[in-house]
């Protein structure tokens, strides 16, 4: 009867310092998230001060917008919950056919394009107007191939076409931020995890050594 | 890796959002309603809790970033989230750093050492 109580006292002591751990490996990871996350502050700052002002901010965002990148969950037994980060690459150019096309810049509206769009209104000849009904069929497709680029443009493409060095450091930090949060997301349930067990040892400890103190 | 993964979603000042979308995680799903809430000095506190409910409740979402400070504002709400899925990360804003002992994962963890176990 000695005998298990140590046992458990060691178990019980193991999955202590495996609690430990994990806190310190938390804070180590912690303190990388907060630095990178600095890190992009600034670089954003720095854009905002070569763009001016309101060149970045939430103004810029765009109607449509589709995540590039994406979380995969997964719960074990222990209650634990896995979190991995995977990224979908955005499309800089090319179509369904295969030929290399020009990417459009700025916020992108559904269904629009240049010619439609504010760009170019009014002072349409005549002739372009017919060959734009003639070409409807062929916009149409070229429409559809359009839209699964849209889903995933480039968000540097909100704030302008040639955007400063800051602002891609910025997206490069935050990138990593990412990479981070999900590790951290996953730290956490291990954390959680982890003082669920040590809690149910402990309640186990208990009983057990009030039982071999009344013997 | 089955299925599609999940949206990152977050709860922040602007150039918090700012920068998680710039890192790609922005949505607008079919109804536009988006992943992302910019909170501003006018945003009231029940803009934040109801944002922060319909993002735990929406399970297309495996995380959720929020500002500590912004955290702070809906302590209950955060506290009263037991699921490990969606995961609820606070991070620091621009004019609030971390804080370790504020945060409700440390603080549950924290919580479970009792002067009793010192003795």
């Amino acid at each position: 009867m000695g005998l298990d109580v140590e046992d458990a006292s060691l178990s019980l002591d193991h999955k202590l310092l495996h609690l430990m751990d994990q806190l310190e490996d938390l804070e180590e990871k912690r303190e990388k998230l907060n630095s990178l996350i600095e890190e992009g502050w600034f670089s954003i700052s720095k854009a905002r001060y070569s763009m001016g002002n309101k060149q970045v901010s939430a103004l810029q965002y765009a109607s449509e917008m589709a995540p590039l990148v994406r979380v995969h969950t997964k719960v074990v037994a222990s209650g634990e919950a896995e979190f991995q980060t995977q990224r979908e690459e955005f499309q800089i150019a090319g179509g369904d056919d295969g030929g290399v096309t020009v990417e459009d810049i700025g916020p992108k509206e559904e269904g629009t394009t240049p010619s439609e769009g504010l760009r170019r209104r009014g002072h349409k000849k005549l002739s372009e107007l017919e060959e734009e009904v003639s070409s409807g069929q062929q916009k149409e497709t070229s429409h559809k191939a359009k839209a699964g680029r849209t889903d995933h443009q480039d968000p540097l493409k909100w704030f302008g076409i040639l955007v400063p060095q800051n602002l891609k450091q910025a997206q490069s930090a935050f990138k990593q931020v990412i990479e981070h949060a999900a590790e951290i997301a996953a730290l956490q349930s291990a954390i959680l995890a982890t003082r669920v067990e040590l809690q149910r040892m402990k309640e186990k400890h208990k009983s057990s050594t009030a039982g071999v103190t009344e013997e | 890796m089955a299925g599609r993964g999940k949206l990152i979603a977050v709860i922040g000042d602007e150039d918090t959002c700012t920068g998680f979308l710039l890192g790609g995680i922005g949505e607008l799903n079919k109804n536009r309603k988006p992943n992302f809430l910019v909170v501003e000095k006018d945003t009231s506190i029940a803009e934040i809790e109801e944002t922060f409910k319909s993002f735990v409740t929406r399970n297309d979402i495996g995380i959720i970033l929020i500002n500590q400070f912004v955290a702070e504002m809906i302590r209950h709400a955060i506290d009263g989230h037991m699921e490990s899925i969606p995961a609820v990360l606070e991070i620091p804003s621009k004019e609030h750093p971390y804080d370790a002992s504020k945060d409700s994962i440390l603080r549950r963890a924290k919580g479970m050492f009792s002067a009793e176990d010192f003795r």
